[in-house]
Order: structure tokens, then sequence, then C-alpha cells
């Protein structure tokens, strides 16, 4: 903090979330997919039957958008079917074990993520998985170019645990190491996020934009921005960005790519921005990550990097 | 000298009034209240029609929720009250309607309002009825949409806080407490958390509207040591929410030091006394409403939670 400069006046709500102590980190190697110069193609004239035929790490070919429509119908039911485990869950005691010394599991993350599981492997059995719990137990899968389902049954256990009602499913796909689909759902407060690739993105139908917002005053964090909010579901503030009632968010060190592959998709789907802390491109699984509306990430990123 | 006390509420209105002035017909000693604590309390249950305070209150907050609801899908045009802290139009105009609907039906009671305050002054809270409002609490939330916002109508009589009606219009959720009568979210009952463990504990707070280096240094010291010694700490912006939150058990503890106004939590002082909870000073003494300080917890952890605070400070 510059403590003698005049202070323009803030303007933004900025999500801080602080990584909670003790939890167990696991950084691997990736290939470091380039999301930006990544290109994506779709043909009109393929019939919905043919799947997807050909990836590399620099070019995705689909055949058909409809195609990314039903993955996203697929995903959105797996969504609900497990929303409602979580929605009776929630309102129950719950029996807790400790993956670290404060990270929580609980026996419905466990049986939503079977259920996700079982229902895409059914609709897509050629498709690979990564799975928050699964990937606790057997360790995380590599990240290929093949469609690749990144699910986290229950983002927020914490709150889950306690009743804290921001808790959410996160769904998404990768193709070619590219988010492509996600779908978020807070069967709580009811509010299911989607985004697909070129189809914008969606809250309960409705069209999300990420926020207007264009003045970021000098230094980060609480001296700086409007003000802090800390809600305990990184996925679900992710959809805050998309949908415009947050403005910034980051997190450093937090779980694995299933808390970022669906809110990433929708994020940008919806106008807003997704990239590393540092100012460099987002890495699935890193677990690391910042998003902002479309406005702000260069001075968003000047103060984060000033506040290391 | 007495101190007013209710179940789970130990309260210092900021002046401790001595038996002696405390008229007859307001105040008779009691042996036990509610739950079994003692003290000397208002003769409320023969005086004042709480179960009356409570409908008209609830309508209120109903009404003015209904506002607060459609204007939260819209564009707003916040001014500036100081460098951070937000008002609009809604929040005027939701005051002004509270204030109006209960002033209808009690025109002899009184009236303390964020917004009144804030152009007029706050006034003095003295011993009659008084109404204490927030039309809404999360006006940051509510310009950026983001859904923690709530309409909080607190009463107090004695200046003890008796009654405490707390509604979030986007989420749908109704808060109440009644002195003795229990604590209700939407009907259902509600209690307090019964986790005795500070680590395994959620802990809400906000930050303020302060952007001074020492006020801003104070908040963030104070998470970062409490970090390692709680579950999990969480930000929400809306205190009235938070309380409530303690209240019906899905927060464990709250602080926050340098709030706006009494307004903040004369209701939420209610519900949580109500739930079992309880709400005092984040040094370990009565809650003074008047003070801009509170803290609570489920009825285990407040000495943990005042000895953590007092290693952050």
């Amino acid at each position: 903090m510059v403590g003698n400069i005049p202070l323009p006046p803030p303007r933004l709500l900025f999500y801080l979330f602080f990584s909670s102590h003790g939890r167990e980190r696991r950084r691997r190697q990736n290939s470091d997919p380039k999301w930006e110069k990544t290109t994506v193609r779709f043909s009109s004239h393929f019939s919905s039957s043919r799947s997807i035929n050909r990836f590399s790490s620099s070019s995705v070919l689909i055949s058909d958008a409809s195609v990314l429509d039903g993955f996203l119908a697929v995903a959105v039911d797996a969504a609900k079917s497990a929303g409602e485990i979580i929605r009776q869950g929630f309102y129950q005691t719950k029996h807790v074990e400790h993956k670290g010394q404060v990270d929580l599991v609980t026996e419905t993350d466990k049986a939503c993520e079977e259920l996700i599981f079982n229902y895409l492997k059914k609709h897509y059995p050629c498709h690979k998985f990564i799975g928050e719990e699964t990937s606790a137990a057997f360790g995380i899968s590599e990240l290929t170019d093949e469609p690749t389902w990144i699910v986290d049954p229950l983002d927020g256990t914490t709150n889950f645990v306690h009743g804290f009602p921001f808790v959410c499913v996160s769904i998404g796909l990768s193709i070619g190491k590219v988010p492509t689909v996600g779908v978020v759902y807070n069967p709580i407060i009811k509010e299911l996020f989607t985004g697909v690739l070129g189809q914008g993105a969606f809250l309960n139908g409705t069209p999300i934009k990420a926020s207007s917002q264009n003045e970021l005053v000098k230094a980060l964090l609480v001296t700086e921005v409007r003000s802090l909010r800390m809600c305990g579901s990184l996925a679900l503030n992710f959809c805050g960005i998309a949908c415009g009632r947050l403005d910034l968010c980051y997190e450093i060190g937090f779980g694995g790519p299933w808390d970022v592959a669906a809110g990433a998709i929708i994020v940008r789907e919806a106008g807003g921005h997704v990239f590393d802390p540092s100012g460099g491109d987002f890495d699935l699984m890193s677990q690391r990550a910042a998003a902002s509306n479309s406005h702000l990430k260069d001075a968003f990123i000047r103060e984060l990097n000033k506040s290391e | 000298m007495f101190t007013k006390r209710s179940e789970g509420v130990n309260v210092n209105m900021g002046r401790r009034i001595t038996w002696s002035e405390c008229p007859a017909h307001v105040c008779v000693p009691r042996t036990t209240v509610a739950g079994g604590a003692k003290g000397f309390e208002p003769a409320m249950a023969e005086s004042f029609p709480l179960d009356e305070f409570l409908d008209v209150a609830v309508d209120a907050a109903k009404i003015a929720g209904e506002v607060i609801r459609k204007a939260f899908y819209r564009t707003k045009r916040p001014e500036h009250k100081g460098q951070v802290d937000l008002v609009t139009e809604t929040d005027k105009a939701c005051e002004e309607l509270v204030f109006n609907h209960l002033k209808h039906s009690f025109p002899n009671h009184r009236f303390i309002g964020e917004e009144t305050s804030a152009a007029f002054g706050t006034d003095e809270l003295t011993a009659e009825p008084t109404w204490i409002i927030d039309p809404i609490d999360g006006t940051t939330n509510f310009v950026h949409g983001f859904p923690f916002v709530c309409i909080s109508i607190g009463l107090t009589i004695e200046k003890i806080p008796v009654l405490g009606v707390v509604y979030n219009p986007i989420m749908g959720e109704l808060f109440t407490g009644v002195h003795g009568q229990g604590a209700f979210l939407n009907g259902d009952p509600i209690k307090a958390s019964s986790q005795t463990q500070l680590i395994s504990a959620l802990l809400v707070t906000e930050d303020t509207t302060e952007r001074d280096k020492p006020s801003v240094d104070a908040i963030t010291n104070r998470i970062s040591k409490l970090l390692y010694k709680v579950r999990s700490v969480r930000m929400s912006g809306s205190l009235a929410l938070d309380l409530c939150g303690v209240a019906c058990g899905r927060l464990d503890l709250c602080y926050h030091i340098g709030f706006g106004g009494p307004w903040d939590v004369a209701a939420a002082a209610v519900i949580i006394g109500e739930a079992g909870g309880l709400v005092f000073d984040p040094s370990g003494g009565d809650l003074d409403i008047m003070s801009r300080r509170v803290a609570a917890s489920n009825g285990h952890l407040k000495d943990a939670l005042v000895d953590a605070l007092k290693g952050s400070a």
C-alpha cells in the first residue's frame, strides 16, 4: 500500500478468497494450453451424429454446435439430479471427514460425484473424467486433448456442512484442453449458470454479462476497492463475475481444476476474462486463477503483482 | 445500579439506570424470565402487545422487501455517503415506507432510521418504545446485485431490544424474534449451533467503509490471525444477515467493529438471544447497541472468540 497517494473513489466490488490453511496442494505439470491461440471451428455441414473427430493442442474441430448443446443438456440433467441430493442433505446433520486440517468432505460429496460420473459415462462412455473426490483417492489424472468432464460434486463443502447457502455442483467439459461447456448449479438458491463456447452465458435461462465497471483504484485489496466478499465457493464466485454481481476475483492455492473448469467458460461467454494472477495465460491445472470483467484485467494484474 | 438482562443477551444501553429511577409501572422485579435467567425487566407482558407489534413489523418488512426485490434487478444510481459508503433512492423510499407504516399503527412510538439519522443526526435512544430501522442492510450488495440484502426492523423498550425482524427478499428468508418467544426463520424455530471447538467454527465478519491505513490494517490483521484459529472465514456484506446466520446455526461466530449504527444490530440481537446464542461487545463486555461494535456466538464459543480477538488486536 502506498500511504500518501490521494485515493480516487473506489467503485468496485472486489472478491477476495483466501485459501484455507492446511489444505493439501498438488501441483501438476501441464503442457500449458494456450487459451487465446486455440481455434475452434464450427461446421454446419456435418450431421449431429458425428462427434468430435480430431483434436490437437492448437485446434479443435467440433462437427456441429448441436453436439455441444447435447453435452450441455446432459450436464444440466446431471447437475440437477446431484443438486437434489445436495438440497436434501443440506438440511440434515452431516458426518464429516477431514481431508486436511480444515478441508472437509462428506458422504454427499462422494455420492454426488458417483451419480454425475455414472450419468455422464452412460451417455459418453469414451470421454475422460476428472473428479475432485476420485482424484483425492487415486491421484489426479493428466488433462489430455480428449473430451474430459471435470467435476466438483460439491463446491463449498464447508458451507454445506454449516448450512451456509453458497454451495454448488460444478461440471465442466474441456475439449483440446479448452473449457467448452460449463454448468454451475446452486440448488439452495436455485441458480443455474451455464455457458457453451461461442453461445453465451446464462443464469436460469436469462443471458448474463460481466459488469461494465471500468475504474480500479491504484493499490489492491482492502484500501482501494469498494468492498470485499468471502463466500466459500470459487465456482459461484466466478459465476458472480459472469453475471456482474462481482467485478474481480482471484484465488491462489485452491483444490484443483474442478473448481474452475465450468466457471471459466461461463465467465468468458459472459464477456469476462479468466487468467493467471500473474497476468499469464490461465492454466486449468495450476490451482491459480483470476477473473475480471472485460475492463479491469490489466489494472487488476498490475495491482496483484504489486501486492506480492 | 442494575443492568437489564434478558436470556442470552447482556445489554448495556450506554447508561445504566438505577432502581430508584425506574418507574414502578414499567419496571418490576422478576425472579425468572423465560429459560431461567434472573434479572429485572420491564413489565412488557402486561403493558405492551409484542405479538401485535411483530405483526405490523413483519407487514412493513414485506412491503418494503417487495420494493427492494423489484429494484434489485434494475440499474441503480447510487450516491456516496462517504468514500465507499453508498445510498440509493430505494434506501430512502423504504425507510419512509416503513416509518409511515409503523407510525400509522403506533403514533406515539419513537423512530431511529439509518437514512434519517444520516440527514439529521441520530436521536438519543430513550426508554420509550423505539423502532430502529435499516431499510437496506447491504446497500453495496444491492447496488451490485449480490443477493445478501435485507431490511432490519428492531424495537427497543426501556432501551432493551425486545423484538426483531430481518427480511432478505431476494432469498426469501424472514427471521423474527420476540423476547421470551423464541426465534424463527420463515416460521420454523431456529437455534444457534452446538459447535464447541473454535477450530471447527465458521466465522463471519465484514470490512468497513473506513479506508484510512490504521482501520484497514486493523481489519486485515485480525482476519489474518483468526484464520489460524477457526475453520474458515466469510464476509457477506450484510451484518444483520451475518448475525441471523449465527442465530440459525449456519455460522458459529460473528464480529464487527466500526459499522454504521444501532440499526444494523437492534433486530438481530433479539433474534440471536432468542435462538440461544450470545451477543456482546468484542471485548467480552456487555453489548452497547450505540457503540458500533458487536460480537456474537453460539452458546459455547463466546470466551474462545473473545480470547482470539484479544490475541489479534
